[in-house]
């Protein structure tokens, strides 16, 4: 064939019918822009959102590191640092707890060594703040902020002098009482919630600890390949020839959580992408017939496909030329300009400038994606009237029906409606896929972008706003939790409740048919690797007095009750543990209840009414640590949690433990500094709260914030302007229907009514759909990438319902709109067009 | 007693980037009287479809006035003539502009359920049988040939017994064998059903089986108005 020089026609009809679909041209250019604007501000925001989370996460941990051999041995330690998987290993051991500053009781503040790998390279990455140095000098001393804040220094100084009580961890002696003349080398911030310090070398030589000293020393390890398995694992232990105590801890599951993970995020990745994709590809093929006919009408005056093919080329480009480039400056302007502005707003000292790094290859595929999606979408018409006639093509309604089969005699308003969505159900299906995916994905991202506020984290974590301790319980006992101070605090403003814990010693006589099993399985742990379990039952029995052996009778009220019954699985009757006859055990160590449910435990009270006498109860659960309502232990035991009305009846006073308090503004600041102001002044009570927990987080909270809720509103933009451009180009798609319509006696007010009740059907029904699909999806993402245990999966419905509410408001105002723009064009003129 | 009436109607437009004005029709007064047939004539851009959607209510003048029925619709806004429309007037158009996504019967009954009023059926029977479509009640358009389309659009024209027929080109896309059928039926109907009808058409022969015959030309009537009973 010769060629033809058909260039400059091809180039001046498709210019000339690219002006004259000037309406339609925007809506695909929208379409291009926001889906180029939404790839490359997802995967951009996204990836500085979870980096943002993670290192939240790090702060958390307070070190970081993959796996941890406790107890090392020198021999240990070298070989580790010699073999090839490992990257590096820093040693770090608990060697000294403080206890007093200044008549303050220091809540089991933590004194630990850290060798120099661990410090500079595991522990400093996991420190969100660090001024000064790491001890050098046997005095020296580097401390958490928290820590400093309970020691009431607001400004630490370097170089103060910080006299301060301790007992060093050393074996074999007993929490012998030091005081000490330290000097502030440091402070840091971390999130781990703990109260810690560290020390130097020297102190730590001196103090004796070994790193081989059972639970005090740890050689953390930083894997080269941080993805590992238990036969990995199994295979150090052999190389690094553990003894019986020894154990490394490791999180073998690590790859299925990565696996977890990683699909989560490739499956809102993909629901990005398939947004994306399906709203350009709908706003091409709605007005397909269109389309088709005209392209049939190119045909019958003989362009070929090849022709028709450059010219819907050209125009393709000229649409992704207007719509990538804009998409993505907005995406940079997004990422570069505006997040980091409005999180230098809320948190002055954020240093704004590396906010949203750019990803450059985020903005290709984001590009590249939706020129491709354009490109095909653009032939599909093309296709379809090339797979036909030039005379079908013209005729081309995209309505096929078989002879006789639609018996309906309505031709109402409604009917009609219902008519019009599914008039094509292959588009009808492609539009509801397209607002599902949409309205699926902020569904899912905005149920992770709560799982992961640190409030909501909090909320979950920490049952109570604030939680005084009495710190002097096991030693002095001293009252300090006096009936008045409870009251005082109750009568405040902003206190919603206040439970208390109460506790004393309890004697558990040796009871083989009820905790047998308990101690068997307690003496097969590590904890308890040199004991001897025969002789020390031998003990046990003869001598249950003994600290050893003894236990910690709780005592809960009616609201600690109601939160211990909702963590053990709502299993307890009230009325028989408020009436003493239930109590629940405590385990340690252990896993599950070790046979203990149902059966009947003997008890005495030293501090009791009765001292000598022994009661009895039924045990109606065994709860976990974490569920334990009170901080201090006694023996082996298991400890006892009762109703406070059974503790005041066997103890008459009960002795506060702990007082627990709940506002009604949660994160409340006055209500705070008002609650700690009850009982401020009283040497030995200690306290903590969400909202302490929650300054200490702040900054990345700020930062995850903004970068979450961009998130957020950037999909619930692109799902409601997919709304709005899907509403917009059906009705203008059918615009000349509409003339017939109106030709025919249908009044402006009807074809409202109809255009509306079409919108709200296509909310109604993708809402529903997307909730239905929406919300196992999200659970299986929030699954898959939660990172904190303990907190739950939850909608946030507030948020969604205002999102679905715009979705509806658009649905009805959108087309009614456009159809009252459109008939500014007279029905004659519009009726014309239609010839 | 004259059912339609205008006087003096103009209809101007500016047309593109130069604002010439367009001239489409240019004091027109016309009189058609009740169960008349009219027939249009004339070339293309003569004026014809436009008075013929100017008569319908489809339009509105740029001067002038249209009495139908002895009330001035000039005036209506865009909702009282929607409802005019659809009680005195019947459309038929060359491209019979039935709805793809409604039946045969839906199409015919849909400006009487527009009204609010149910269908007659015994009524819209007796149209579909006069119209030879009662095997193809249920069938969607897409599945009609042209004359059977056309055959639809009269029906649809026809179901709520307007007065007023206006059909524009009816037989444009159709063979002239199926052509005479549908204007048969066209007349047959409005004689059966008391009808006026104003027709265009470009067909001589077709407009001669009207009983009045106007020609237009650039906006104004420059010849006919003879009655061929």
């Amino acid at each position: 064939m010769i060629k033809v020089n058909n260039k400059p026609v091809i180039n001046e009809i498709a210019l000339t019918t690219y002006k004259a679909n000037k309406k339609r041209n925007i809506l695909i250019i929208f379409a291009i822009f926001l889906s180029t604007f939404l790839i490359a501000s997802i995967i951009s925001v996204g990836t500085s959102y979870w980096k943002t989370t993670m290192q939240r996460q790090l702060y958390t941990s307070g070190i970081d590191y993959d796996i941890a051999l406790t107890e090392p041995e020198d021999a240990q330690i070298k070989k580790a640092r010699t073999l090839e998987e490992i990257k590096y290993a820093g040693l770090l051991v608990k060697c000294a707890v403080l206890e007093k500053y200044q008549q303050k009781m220091l809540d089991k503040t933590r004194l630990y060594f850290a060798d120099n790998t661990c410090f500079d390279k595991m522990v400093l990455p996991a420190l969100e703040t660090f001024t000064g140095t790491y001890p050098t000098k046997e005095n020296e001393i580097l401390l958490s902020s928290r820590t400093l804040g309970n020691m009431g220094i607001k400004k630490p100084i370097k170089g103060m002098g910080l006299k301060l009580s301790y007992y060093t961890l050393e074996e074999g002696t007993d929490e012998k009482i030091f005081e000490k003349e330290f000097i502030l080398c440091g402070w840091y911030t971390d999130y781990t919630g703990k109260n810690k310090g560290y020390i130097s070398e020297e102190f730590y030589k001196k103090s004796n600890v070994k790193p081989t000293d059972f639970t005090q020393g740890s050689l953390k390890i930083k894997l080269k390949q941080p993805l590992y398995t238990e036969k990995d694992i199994l295979s150090l232990q052999n190389t690094l020839n553990l003894n019986n105590r020894q154990i490394i801890e490791a999180d073998t599951s690590i790859i299925s959580y990565f696996i977890k993970i990683t699909a989560g995020l490739a499956g809102i990745l993909f629901m990005v992408f398939a947004s994306s994709c399906l709203f350009i590809y709908n706003t091409l093929y709605i007005s397909v017939t269109k389309d088709i006919r005209y392209y049939g009408q190119l045909k019958t005056i003989g362009m070929t496909s090849v022709q028709l093919k450059k010219l819907i080329n050209r125009q393709a480009a000229w649409n992704s030329l207007a719509g990538i480039p804009a998409g993505l400056a907005v995406a940079i302007m997004l990422s570069k300009i505006i997040i980091p502005k409005i999180i230098s707003i809320i948190d002055y000292s954020y240093n704004a400038n590396n906010t949203v790094p750019l990803n450059i290859w985020a903005f290709l595929i984001a590009g590249i994606f939706a020129m491709i999606v354009n490109k095909y979408s653009s032939y599909k018409p093309a296709k379809i009237a090339a797979d036909c006639s030039p005379v079908e093509a013209l005729n081309y309604t995209g309505i096929s029906a078989r002879p006789g089969k639609s018996k309906r005699e309505r031709a109402g308003i409604f009917a009609m409606a219902v008519q019009n969505i599914f008039r094509n159900k292959k588009q009808a299906f492609v539009i509801f896929l397209s607002f599902v995916t949409a309205i699926s994905v902020y569904l899912c991202t905005s149920i992770y972008i709560r799982a992961n506020d640190a409030k909501y984290i909090l909320n979950e974590v920490l049952d109570y706003d604030i939680r005084f301790q009495n710190e002097t319980t096991l030693e002095e006992e001293k009252p300090l939790f006096t009936k008045e101070k409870t009251e005082q605090l109750k009568k405040l403003p902003g206190i919603k409740s206040v439970r208390t814990v109460s506790s004393t010693e309890a004697v558990v006589p040796y009871q083989e048919e009820t905790f047998g099993r308990y101690f068997k399985e307690l003496y097969s742990t590590r904890y308890f690797p040199d004991a001897d379990y025969k002789s020390d039952m031998e003990k046990y029995k003869k001598n249950p007095e003994n600290g050893l052996f003894t236990s910690r009778f709780i005592g809960i009220d009616e609201a600690g009750f109601e939160y211990l019954n909702k963590n053990i699985g709502n299993i307890l009757d009230k009325n028989d543990f408020e009436a003493g006859r239930t109590a629940v055990t405590v385990r340690t160590f252990t896993e599950g209840d070790s046979g203990m449910t149902g059966k009947t435990m003997y008890f005495r009270l030293p501090g009791g009414l009765k001292p000598e006498k022994e009661y009895s109860v039924k045990i109606a659960a065994v709860a976990s640590l974490q569920s334990n309502p009170a901080s201090f232990a006694g023996g082996i035991a298991p400890e006892i949690i009762v109703s406070e009305k059974f503790a005041e009846k066997l103890l008459g006073e009960t002795y506060i433990e702990a007082v627990l308090a709940e506002y009604k503004e949660p994160y409340n600041e006055v209500t705070e500094e008002e609650a700690i102001s009850v009982f401020d002044g009283i040497s030995g009570i200690s306290s903590e709260s969400r909202l302490r927990n929650y300054n200490e987080m702040k900054s990345t909270e700020n930062k995850a914030k903004v970068l979450g809720n961009s998130i957020s509103i950037i999909m619930a933009i692109l799902a409601i302007l997919n709304y709005l451009d899907m509403m917009a180009s059906n009705v203008h798609s059918r615009s000349q229907e509409l003339a017939t319509l109106e030709s025919i006696g249908m009044t402006s007010k009807q074809a409202k009514k109809m255009l509306g009740t079409e919108g709200i059907s296509y909310a109604v029904i993708s809402i529903i759909a997307s909730l239905a699909a929406g919300i196992p999806l999200s659970y299986a993402v929030f699954n898959g990438i939660n990172l904190y245990a303990g907190v739950s999966y939850s909608i946030p419905w507030g948020r969604n319902i205002v999102f679905f509410a715009i979705i509806l408001i658009i649905c009805i105002i959108i087309p009614v709109t456009i159809y009252h723009k459109i008939q500014k064009t007279g029905l004659s003129t519009r009726l014309r067009q239609n010839q | 007693m004259d059912i339609l009436e205008t006087r003096n109607l103009k209809k101007y437009y500016k047309t593109g980037n130069n604002g010439i004005t367009v001239k489409a029709l240019d004091g027109i007064d016309l009189s058609i009287k009740k169960g008349e047939f009219l027939s249009i004539t004339g070339t293309s851009g003569s004026g014809k479809t436009t008075l013929l959607h100017m008569l319908g209510g489809l339009d509105t003048p740029t001067s002038g006035s249209i009495y139908v029925d002895g009330k001035d619709i000039s005036n209506l806004d865009k909702d009282e003539l929607a409802i005019f429309r659809r009680r005195k007037i019947g459309f038929v158009f060359q491209n019979y502009n039935l709805l793809p996504l409604m039946n045969v019967y839906e199409n015919i009954v849909l400006p009487v359920r527009l009204d609010g009023i149910k269908p007659d059926k015994v009524f819209i029977d007796k149209i579909i049988t006069a119209l030879g479509l009662p095997d193809k009640k249920y069938f969607m358009p897409c599945q009609l040939s042209g004359g059977q389309q056309q055959r639809v659009a009269l029906a649809r024209a026809l179901a709520a017994k307007p007065s007023i027929i206006l059909a524009d080109e009816p037989t444009g896309n159709l063979d002239s064998r199926t052509s005479l059928d549908v204007l048969g039926l066209i007349k047959t109907c409005a004689a059966q059903f008391g009808q006026t009808i104003a027709m265009i058409t470009h067909n001589e022969e077709i407009a001669q089986m009207a009983g009045r015959i106007i020609r237009l030309e650039d906006g104004r009537i420059c010849g006919g108005g003879c009655t061929n009973d």
